[in-house]
């Protein structure tokens, strides 16, 4: 079944086309790495389907309804969760905080949410910071708290961009193992990632991007392989 | 045009010229630390007591008593950089408080601090500071003009055009425009940011004190003398687009002259508020300014 | 691998923390409950009135800036705002007291809620300049319409048939009420979402906080208990003048705020008493008040950023230990 189906959407910026006639279906389930050169509109695709930018032209539909006039708060709330590259988490707020917002605005009581918190503080390993505010944990440590929010309540499509970019190896394998786990459990990811390596252990399925449009979408050992991925990489003309 | 209108938009762009000495050194200070700093009519104020209080009290001629009020106010605005502006460098200045609200906090405090402590030590009073000339009346064609008003006007325009030059073409004014464009990037090049900054601060407090000594033969120097000058500061930086100073420069003598007609034709009682209501609607409708472009978010 | 019977024992939830501040904070209302029975001077139980006036004012700002990171200019607007509307519909319409309060609290929390969602996108420096654009219009609007408002001479306004003992359980009591609705309202998931709005707006709204709602929700509450605020005022004064929304009000405000420290529930109500009662005692004295005060803000934001709520917390901690 389609979950998610992204049609000819476009994104202009003066004279710069950011995302340029993009189609794509993602099914239920599935991990699909999102690759590309710097440029060439992955994240503005993202903040596209986050509701942060809305699209010049096309159409995106989650399980066939409309949503490309949503807001962030509306989509958060039917499911797509965004994962930023630079870290957002409520700095000022302790980790357990930090969770139970995301689990009290997706509508879960008190009791369930801090349940939940707790689970998902010893799943990734952040029970000895579990008092400080997010403001005084590593970076690494931001990044594992980002996905703790993302899910709270799982979401039923998640967007992370770059999440291991400058993280240290040990806290890359606890997320790396998070990703795995809840995709073993039928959970649906869009994964940005400069990454090659991760990318082809983790995403059965790649799009490639370039200059804001797709050029290939295939299973990650063609895409790697497909003469346009290593031209957009190697000669590119996105800077 | 008649000589009601020549006259009225002579002496609102001579207000204008004052104006801009003001809202040039906050437009750079919203540049370099993209802060508003709310004690910016106080550096305004110290030039006016700097001037009048040195000619009459140490007899200090007036030639002597105008450089003597820039560099007061030039010490202040250094002071001000070093003890208070320093933790905005970090972003987050700590999980106490974020940045904009603590520039919002220490430069309203400074703004109290200053008003009141003079307002202790010297006193309530306002004091008259000397015109630079005796003449009372200079006619001009349908324009008539005190003879310190003409003066001051001159030296404001040379101020300005000193100014505008040092930041476009001086070896500081190009680093504190690269600053103002992009900190990080800046400091990456090797520009000592810091001390970008602390010029920004001098250069400010300086402009401005002297806009309070030129201008204290007419508005008495008193504790809370410069509110007004300040709020009309606010007003231009956003006209003319946060951090622009040739847009803060043509801001002004837009603002001084639309006062000067507003205040005859429309409503004397309101003048003071269509500036206000101008400066609301900007931020609200049009943030980037009069001239500025939409920037895009990255 | 030895767990913890529960992970992250000893964390201290946002709940748990306005708790105890709002214990702390009900602690220090009934020693002010008390004080009429040692003081009965007129003239310090006044004192103590405005300073109850300013604490309710304080503690709506804090609402306003130091839980949701908007930070406003224009707190003593509205407590102008809605001592003229008691006023006005006093003078004008024989509107009694009563209600003409309850009318101020609808008409400055009505203004509360546009003013907030015309500056929705405002952060920082803008929003600060909007505000205190706001604050001039009004209070020039206040001061030049004198047809109407008899401008800087003020406006007499009806007082109620009850005496100063009277009128301070009466302030106390409107404080106290106020106290315990902040205290439901942060407990609440409304205090996490506040506090997430303020520290990161967008991250907000990607967890599912309806941010518009939020911020216009704290806006319009902020600016309907400061309404309140001034309309008991005005009737305690008998007098509306535009003075009441001074820049140098919402300066004594801010300071009672951030001396107290900003985003805790005790912090501000203290502070005002603090803050009021000793700038009195300092008028006595020299009248060095202001400068001392603007001198501690300056200090607080620099040094002591969770201000005097901060420091005595840090004081039990160390007493604790030892």
């Amino acid at each position: 079944m389609t979950l998610l189906s992204v049609n000819g959407v476009t994104k202009r910026y003066g004279g710069l086309t950011a995302v340029d006639d993009v189609s794509f279906d993602i099914v239920a389930g599935e991990l699909v790495g999102l690759i590309g050169p710097n440029g060439s509109g992955k994240t503005t695709l993202l903040n596209i389907l986050s509701g942060l930018a809305t699209a010049d032209a096309g159409e995106i539909l989650l399980a066939d309804i409309p949503c490309q006039r949503l807001t962030p708060e509306q989509l958060a709330h039917r499911g797509v969760m965004r994962m930023f590259q630079l870290t957002r988490v409520f700095r000022r707020m302790n980790v357990i905080d930090n969770l139970l917002v995301a689990g009290r605005a997706l509508g879960l009581d008190h009791g369930e949410a801090l349940t939940r918190a707790h689970a998902l503080i010893s799943e990734l390993r952040l029970d000895a910071v579990a008092a400080l505010d997010a403001g005084q944990l590593s970076g690494g440590q931001m990044k594992l708290l980002e996905f703790g929010v993302c899910f709270m309540v799982p979401p039923r499509i998640a967007l992370l961009d770059e999440p291991f970019a400058a993280v240290h190896p040990t806290m890359k394998e606890i997320m790396g193992a998070f990703i795995r786990a809840r995709h073993a459990k039928g959970q649906t990811f869009i994964l940005v990632s400069h990454d090659m390596p991760v990318v082809v252990e983790l995403c059965p399925r790649a799009i490639c991007m370039n200059a804001g449009a797709v050029v290939i979408d295939a299973t990650t050992r063609e895409v790697l392989n497909d003469a346009r991925v290593i031209e957009a990489y190697l000669g590119g003309h996105a800077a | 045009m008649s000589a009601i209108n020549v006259d009225l938009a002579v002496n609102g762009f001579i207000t204008g010229l004052f104006y801009a000495l003001m809202a040039i050194g906050l437009s750079l200070i919203f540049g370099i630390l993209k802060i508003v700093n709310f004690a910016h009519g106080e550096f305004y104020m110290v030039g006016a007591y700097a001037y009048t209080l040195v000619a009459l009290a140490f007899g200090v001629p007036v030639w002597v008593a105008l450089p003597i009020a820039f560099l007061v106010g030039a010490l202040v605005g250094w002071a001000t950089e070093r003890t208070l502006m320093r933790p905005l460098y970090a972003g987050y200045t700590s999980w106490g408080l974020m940045r904009d609200e603590y520039a919002v906090i220490v430069t309203f405090g400074l703004s109290l601090f200053l008003i009141n402590l003079v307002d202790k030590v010297i006193g309530p009073y306002a004091y008259r500071g000397p015109p630079l000339v005796e003449t009372s009346r200079v006619v001009l064609g349908p324009v008539l003009i005190s003879g310190h008003r003409l003066l001051a006007a001159g030296i404001a325009i040379a101020v300005i055009l000193i100014t505008a030059a040092l930041i476009k073409w001086s070896f500081w004014g190009q680093q504190i425009r690269a600053v103002s464009q992009n900190r990080l990037g800046a400091s990456l090049a090797g520009i000592d940011t810091a001390k970008a900054s602390a010029i920004v601060f001098m250069l400010s407090g300086g402009l401005a004190a002297f806009a309070g000594a030129l201008l204290s033969p007419v508005i008495n120097a008193s504790p809370d003398v410069g509110i007004f000058p300040a709020v009309k500061s606010y007003i231009i930086v956003v006209l003319g687009g946060m951090g622009s100073v040739p847009g803060a420069i043509v801001a002004s003598l837009l603002l001084g002259v639309i006062e000067s007609f507003g205040a005859v034709y429309l409503s004397y009682q309101y003048r003071d508020a269509f500036g206000l209501i101008l400066l609301m609607l900007f931020l609200l409708f049009r943030p980037q300014g009069l001239f500025g472009e939409k920037g895009r978010e990255v | 691998m030895t767990q913890p019977a529960t992970p992250a024992a000893g964390a201290q939830l946002t709940t748990t923390k306005t708790t105890v501040e709002f214990r702390a904070a009900l602690v220090a209302m009934a020693i002010v409950a008390l004080i009429p029975l040692g003081v009965g001077n007129p003239y310090w139980l006044g004192v103590l009135i405005v300073s109850m006036y300013f604490a309710i004012l304080a503690g709506g700002w804090n609402l306003l800036a130091g839980y949701t990171g908007q930070f406003s200019l224009a707190p003593a607007t509205f407590a102008m705002i809605g001592a003229y509307t008691t006023g006005l519909l006093g003078t004008y319409y024989n509107v009694p007291p009563l209600l003409g309060i309850v009318a101020a609290v609808v008409v400055s929390g009505l203004v509360g809620l546009l003013l907030g969602r015309a500056v929705l996108r405002l952060v920082g420096p803008y929003l600060a300049l909007t505000t205190l654009s706001f604050a001039e219009i009004m209070r020039l609007v206040a001061s030049n319409t004198i047809d109407i408002t008899r401008g800087d001479l003020g406006l007499g306004v009806a007082g109620l048939p009850i005496g100063r003992l009277a009128w301070y359980y009466l302030f106390l009591a409107v404080l106290v009420v106020l106290l315990i609705l902040f205290y439901l309202l942060l407990r609440s998931k409304a205090g996490l979402f506040l506090q997430a709005i303020r520290d990161d707006e967008v991250a907000a709204r990607r967890a599912g906080v309806d941010v518009v709602f939020w911020k216009t929700a704290a806006f319009t509450l902020s600016a309907a208990a400061s309404g309140l605020a001034g309309a008991l005022y005005a009737h305690f004064a008998e007098l509306v003048t535009p003075e009441l929304g001074l820049i140098a009000q919402t300066g004594l405000i801010l300071s009672m705020a951030v001396i107290g420290g900003m985003g805790t529930l005790a912090g501000p109500l203290v502070a005002a008493f603090l803050v009021y009662v000793l700038s009195e005692w300092l008028r006595d004295v020299g009248g060095y008040q202001l400068v001392v005060f603007a001198a501690l803000v300056v200090i607080f934001a620099r040094f002591f950023r969770e201000g005097l709520w901060g420091l005595a917390k840090a004081a039990v901690r160390r007493w604790r230990q030892a």
